[in-house]
């Protein structure tokens, strides 16, 4: 959850792996991602095999395509884990 | 646009490993090219020539295999994390009298400068962790 601290409204934050679990709705985790303001994105299938479906509201779900699509997007990606 | 990918994780331990290489076939199916792919730490384990896996059991092997035949993609591994995981070419095992290389073929064993090579020559290096 470091990323809170560093990331932007202008910046993307793809939740993937273990990560998704911050894409649940109603918790401390989701809420801090929320109030960064940053569009948040959860990858579907690691969502799926979590069994995390309960998602934040600000939390879109996308797959591999999307996931490339974003990084045609921004230039830079930042990596936790 | 050109892509470089640094996958840091085990494919033996969570799946970033087999996402990273669907990533890549993805940007690939996008019109784009890839680089290199660089493995580091753990990563390198993707190598293993000799792993044998459940029959029902998916392995990123194979999708690496594709991504260097048939696009010509760069697998290169870090030597000194690939030694220590035990994935060694010819000419390592050779050095270290090893009994024998652990590598598949495919996989080209290289330093971090191949790592500093790709940031330079790629419009997007992905990261792909644990």
């Amino acid at each position: 959850m470091d990323c809170v601290n560093i990331i932007a409204k202008d910046d993307a934050l793809v939740l993937m792996g273990d990560g998704v679990y911050a894409a649940l709705a109603d918790t401390d985790a989701s809420k801090a991602l929320q109030d960064t303001d940053a569009k948040l994105y959860v990858m579907a299938a690691d969502a799926l095999a979590a069994g995390v479906k309960n998602l934040a509201v600000a939390v879109s779900c996308i797959d591999m395509d999307g996931l490339v699509a974003l990084t045609e997007t921004f230039p830079r990606q930042q990596a936790w884990y | 646009m050109i892509y470089s990918l640094l996958v840091l994780s085990s494919p033996f331990s969570g799946h970033c490993s087999r996402s990273a290489a669907q990533f890549a076939h993805c940007v690939i199916a996008r019109g784009h090219t890839i680089h290199r792919i660089f493995f580091l730490d753990a990563g390198t384990l993707a190598s293993a020539a000799s792993s044998v896996s459940a029959q029902d059991e998916d392995t990123s092997l194979r999708s690496w295999s594709e991504l260097a035949g048939q696009h010509g993609v760069d697998l290169a591994i870090c030597i000194t994390s690939a030694l220590k995981h035990g994935m060694l070419d010819q000419v390592e095992a050779d050095r270290h009298e090893r009994p024998c290389a652990t590598i598949n073929p495919l996989f080209t064993v290289s330093g971090l400068g191949q790592l500093v090579d790709a940031c330079a020559s790629s419009d997007r290096l992905i990261t792909f962790g644990g």
